[in-house]
């Protein structure tokens, strides 16, 4: 009778549920449970995003995507771009209470260089991918030390990459006496409480915490102070239901579809804000295709879609359209690469005629994950090309199958999403290479191939841009891309929450404060 | 001459109007299902469009309508999959008997331990989800239940009087089997028929909503239904109609279902 | 008793080696592989290399194979290759959940459905009846998920009486947790009381044909008792077993309830491992509701005595 005797006090309980119950708390929700909490090992996005409230590097991103002290008050290059001696701020304590010294970052480094850490970017300084840390040392409590066998321009974006976690310094107690991992005691403005898999992740405000200087937030920089008791991150897989959840108050903030923007703004008790971040939608096209390999054709391809069109309705009219791979953000975006594509159907049609086109089929494969335009990309740039008189299909696959096609260069087309890069030598690095070694890469032509590997060892931006720009136009000929837009970063939250701002699809719960 | 039950009536009705439906789609739809219009935006039902549009201003009704032709086509080519590849299995089974029969069997009963959808839902992994794929994975799926009948009914009259007369008589086991054994699983198998059409549709829909069903853009209810899932708070027609199309074909084929056993099989009468 | 669920059980062995060997085999046929997605864009040969190693994926299948089995045999299912939890007490935990909201819809329809199928066939053919059968054919026919989403918009959005997104287990409070499982649990009991309530009323049909029945009646008990001691009791074996069947295949269905409520049960465990390609778990939740379905089937017919007397377990 237990049962009967619930569903009678259930109709009792059933009125006073919506709204928050502790005004102190932040509801989040993420869209898929983190892998892990132990940093930059396993992970994905949502992992680093709440992973990064608790730990943090010696360096980190700006808002602009350059990289600066964080942990370091500062740091030092050599002459000789060898020895990098970092400086750490006085007073910043662990969660556990400890004191941070250059013995803590010492034990943290030694642990990510170890192979058995598994630590993901390991590869980029370990010399397997050409660049290698010599040596690490700590010569006094406030400083630590790393040389490298070659000069970079890169190896400060690495130690930032949130992929790589920043490298976040955590007291040697995150560890088991066995080595294996337990938590992360870190020294960001968020302990970890409790993480309930499959659930929820609490974490508490960081009582004794040490903000970087800056009076407003700064990317992972600048203030940071915590400014709530809590937060927690509930899982909520389906974005049709986070986006019931933020209106009927359950959820406080989270990220949302560029679809439902409109709506949630009309919604009284919601704000949305939205920012261009460094993720690239667009089509790759594989240049090995019998049909393809014809450049004509590709061009044509180009031509025949309506980029405006495109934009605004995959992302309600929220996007802007950039062919470029540099990021709109970033301080390479300059007149040469704000040039994409021309929409012109005659032009296309003339191009389909040299290219000896004869209506032979192309399929465009895409997948119906909900985070990124995928499909719906997909579905408009089959409508016009089709009406450019291209036979152009649609095969919609698991993003598994897809994957699998994408890596192993099996398709036509594909509507695909490529994950940020700030620096320009990564975002062709990204495309370009032999398709030989690696069939994933799209862009395979050696010329274009010495200019960007200069890229990668020239620091000098003023010598850069040239190089950057005429990449963009050989891009534009060559047609082994068409991206079209930018992903839009969608943050929708309670009107109680201060201080809110998107930046680079990674929630950040610091500086916010709730308004009753 | 019986007087038709309402359950029959109704359910027949409601069929009747899903097949003609169907066969329209094939013709002639408002406008084409795929079709897209940038203007017309999840565009409320109205004069233009009756029930209105979706987010890529795709007109809903026409879009039903050729739904109904893909899930009437892929529900017959299912069932009849499912009940050709289980009543050879089943027949062959309860005939040859022996070691024969006790591997099949225990290969399908090691297929009837999952429940269907999961079943096809592992199958439809492999082999790709697309239309072609999801008639072979749900075909496999119920192909068992049906193998089992069959061999079930088989086994039942292998020792009646008429099949050893047969065999007296000196027809062949193959004769055998099909003048007399077949005719006997017609009444079952068409119950069994029915409502695994009901299950069909209602695994279709259920495995695209889930994302793993007839991929888009060709328009199934249940992939309407999910693709419309996030616009429901400001496009309610698109959560509404899909579902009622789901839920009113059901309900046709569980009546007429109940109204075929009822004449063909009194003993399941009501089940 | 004793000896016929040994030898069932017995018997069930090689069915559950052939779910596991053909799973196992199955699963790897699928285009697209864990490490590779784990990686995404991002996915350089070296890492991918180093992953794969790492993961045990660079072994070959048959080599896999039998590592997996081994461990089995152990009791060990392996860990996520995702979250890297070991897969037996993810499951578990992602079970009670399922079976929670499963057990408690069953339960409730059962208490509900049982009595009305057989008012329904006693008076069979009367407006109770078309009334009864007339609702739970419609009731039927109404797919879970889509009287989810009707819920969700009417009670989570429109009224704003429950919550949306969330699930709290009962363990941890019983009060939330019950706030949190209505909707789901009231989707899953309506559409399963049309099922029930068909089998029950069709079961006493059966047993209201049969020859003691009219003894019965013929011996002068009233219509109540008659509907009491007999028909009810007789009726309620066929249903028992049905039940069964129908607690075996809400594994399967609960999949599209726990999509449209968001909870962490079994049959998302199962959808969300699909698409990560995560073997390890994808094998043991298959193996596992296997395993579940035939227990389950087993207890029904062990139970099967009690409420039918006229068959006995051997």
């Amino acid at each position: 009778m237990r049962i009967v005797y619930s569903l009678v006090a259930l109709a009792a309980l059933s009125l006073p549920v919506a709204g928050p119950v502790f005004a102190q708390t932040i509801t989040a929700s993420i869209p898929a449970d983190i892998r892990s909490t132990n940093p930059g090992v396993n992970r994905e996005d949502t992992t680093d995003a709440v992973v990064m409230h608790v730990i943090e590097g010696l360096v980190g991103y700006a808002e602009d995507t350059t990289v600066g002290p964080l942990l370091a008050e500062k740091y030092e290059i050599s002459g000789d771009g060898l020895t990098y001696t970092f400086t750490l701020r006085q007073g910043i304590k662990f969660h556990n209470g400890a004191d941070l010294t250059s013995a803590d970052v010492l034990w943290s480094w030694n642990r990510y260089l170890d192979p058995k850490t598994e630590w993901r970017c390991l590869s980029d300084v370990d010399g397997t991918n050409g660049l290698k840390i010599e040596s690490v040392a700590a010569p006094d409590p406030q400083t630590f030390v790393m040389k490298l066998n070659r000069p970079s321009v890169l190896f400060l974006d690495t130690l930032a990459r949130t992929d790589c976690a920043m490298a976040g310094i955590l007291h040697k107690d995150s560890v088991n006496a066995d080595g294996s991992w337990n938590k992360p005691i870190g020294t960001g403005p968020f302990k970890l409480d409790e993480w309930k898999r499959g659930q929820s992740i609490r974490l508490s405000a960081f009582e004794d915490y040490k903000s970087p200087p800056g009076d407003r937030r700064d990317g992972y920089l600048g203030s940071k102070r915590p400014l709530v008791k809590q937060l927690n991150f509930i899982i909520v897989p389906d974005s049709a239901t986070a986006k019931t959840g933020l209106l009927g108050g359950n959820i406080d903030i989270a990220q949302i579809q560029e679809s439902d923007v409109a709506e949630l703004q009309a919604s009284p008790n919601l704000d949305v804000k939205v920012l261009q971040n460094a993720v690239r939608h667009g089509l790759i096209i594989q240049t090995r295709d019998p049909l393809l390999k014809n450049a004509k054709l590709r061009q044509a391809i180009a031509a025949a879609i309506d980029y405006k069109e495109l934009v605004a309705t995959v992302t309600s009219g929220l996007g802007t359209v950039n062919n470029s791979p540099i990021y709109p953000g970033s301080r390479y975006f300059s007149a040469a690469e704000k040039e994409g594509f021309t929409y012109d159907s005659q032009k296309a049609s003339g191009l389909l005629k040299e290219a000896g086109y004869n209506g032979e089929p192309i399929t465009i494969i895409a997948n119906k994950r909900t985070t990124v335009p995928s499909y719906p990309v997909a579905v408009i740039a089959q409508a016009m090309l089709q009406a450019a008189g291209i036979n152009a299909q649609i095969e919609v696959m698991e993003w598994p199958a897809q994957l699998d096609r994408y890596n192993s260069g099996k398709y036509q087309i594909e509507s695909m999403s490529y994950s940020a890069r700030f620096d320009p030598a990564l975002a062709f690095e990204q495309i370009a290479g032999s398709k030989e070694k690696q069939p994933r890469k799209v862009w395979d032509v050696p010329q274009d191939q010495v200019l960007i590997d200069k890229l990668a060892v020239i620091g000098d931006p003023v010598e850069r841009q040239p190089i950057i720009d005429q990449l963009h136009k050989r891009m534009l000929e060559e047609v082994p891309v068409i991206f079209t837009h930018n992903e839009n970063d969608c943050v929708a939250f309670s009107r109680k929450l201060q201080g809110v701002t998107p930046w680079q699809s990674k929630l950040r719960l610091w500086e916010i404060s709730v308004q009753n | 001459m019986k007087r038709f039950a309402p359950n029959a009536i109704i359910g027949g009705l409601i069929i009747g109007l899903l097949l003609l439906t169907a066969a329209l789609s094939l013709v002639w739809t408002p406008y084409d299902p795929l079709a897209l219009s940038f203007r017309a935006k999840l565009a409320a039902p109205g004069a233009e469009h009756w029930l209105g549009t979706d987010e890529f201003g795709r007109d809903v009704l026409s879009r039903l309508v050729t739904a109904a032709g893909t899930s009437v086509w892929i529900s017959l080519l299912t069932v009849s999959f499912a009940v050709s590849a289980g009543t050879v299995i089943g027949i062959l089974s309860g005939y040859i008997r022996g070691w024969f029969d006790r591997i099949v069997m225990s290969f399908n009963d090691a297929l009837l331990a999952f429940p269907g959808i999961l079943l096809a839902l592992g199958l439809l992994a492999i082999v790709g989800a697309n239309k072609y794929g999801i008639i072979v994975a749900l075909g496999l799926a119920y192909t068992p239940s049906v193998a089992r009948i069959v061999r079930g009914t088989v086994l039942s009259l292998r020792e009646r009087e008429f099949i050893s007369a047969s065999r007296v008589m000196g027809n062949s086991e193959a004769y055998t089997m099909f003048r007399h054994i077949m005719p006997n699983c017609v009444a079952p198998l068409t119950v069994l028929a029915t409502s695994m059409f009901g299950w069909v549709l209602l695994a279709e829909s259920s495995l695209s909503f889930l994302g793993l069903g007839v991929p888009p853009p060709a328009p199934t209810w249940g992939n309407m239904l999910a693709s419309g899932r996030p616009y429901i708070a400001q496009a309610v027609w698109l959560g509404i109609f899909p579902g009622l199309c789901i839920s009113i074909t059901l309900l046709g084929i569980n009546l007429l279902g109940d109204a075929i056993r009822d004449r063909l099989d009194p003993r399941m009468r009501g089940l | 008793m004793l000896r016929f669920a040994l030898t069932r059980i017995l018997m069930s062995i090689p069915t559950l080696l052939i779910v596991a060997l053909s799973v196992f085999f199955l699963i790897r046929l699928i285009p697209g592989d864990p490490a590779s997605l784990m990686l995404g864009d991002l996915a350089d040969p070296a890492s991918l290399a180093d992953l794969k190693h790492r993961l045990g994926l660079d072994q070959s299948i048959v080599v896999q194979c039998a590592i997996w089995f081994g461990n089995l045999l152990h009791g060990d299912l392996g860990q996520s290759i995702t979250t890297q939890e070991p897969v037996l007490p993810l499951i578990l935990s992602r079970f009670w959940v399922s079976a929670q909201l499963v057990l408690v819809a069953v339960f409730i329809a059962c208490l509900i459905a049982v009595p009305a199928g057989v008012v329904a066939a006693w008076r069979q053919n009367s407006t109770v009846d078309v009334v009864l059968v007339g609702t739970a054919t419609l009731l039927l026919s109404i797919p879970t998920f889509w009287l989810g989403l009707l819920f969700l918009l009417f009670f989570g959005l429109k009224l704003q009486w429950l919550p949306i997104v969330g699930y709290v287990s009962l363990r941890d409070s019983f009060n939330e947790g019950i706030i949190y499982l209505f909707m789901p649990v009231l989707t899953l009991f309506l559409h399963e009381m049309g099922v029930i309530l068909r089998m029950a009323r069709a079961s006493t049909l059966e047993v209201l044909r049969l020859d003691y029945i009219t003894h019965a009646r013929a011996k002068g008990l009233s219509e109540g008792q008659v509907l009491r001691r007999h028909a009810f009791k007789n009726a309620f074996g066929p249903t028992w077993t049905l039940i069964g069947v129908v607690l075996g295949n809400l594994l399967g269905g609960v999949a599209v309830v726990e999509t449209v409520f968001t909870i962490p049960g079994l049959g998302r465990l199962l959808v969300d491992s699909l698409f990560s390609r995560d073997y390890p778990v994808i094998q043991g939740c298959l193996l596992f509701v296997a395993f579940t379905y035939v227990m389950v089937n087993l207890l029904v017919d062990l139970c099967y005595p009690i409420f039918d007397p006229r068959v006995t377990a051997e």
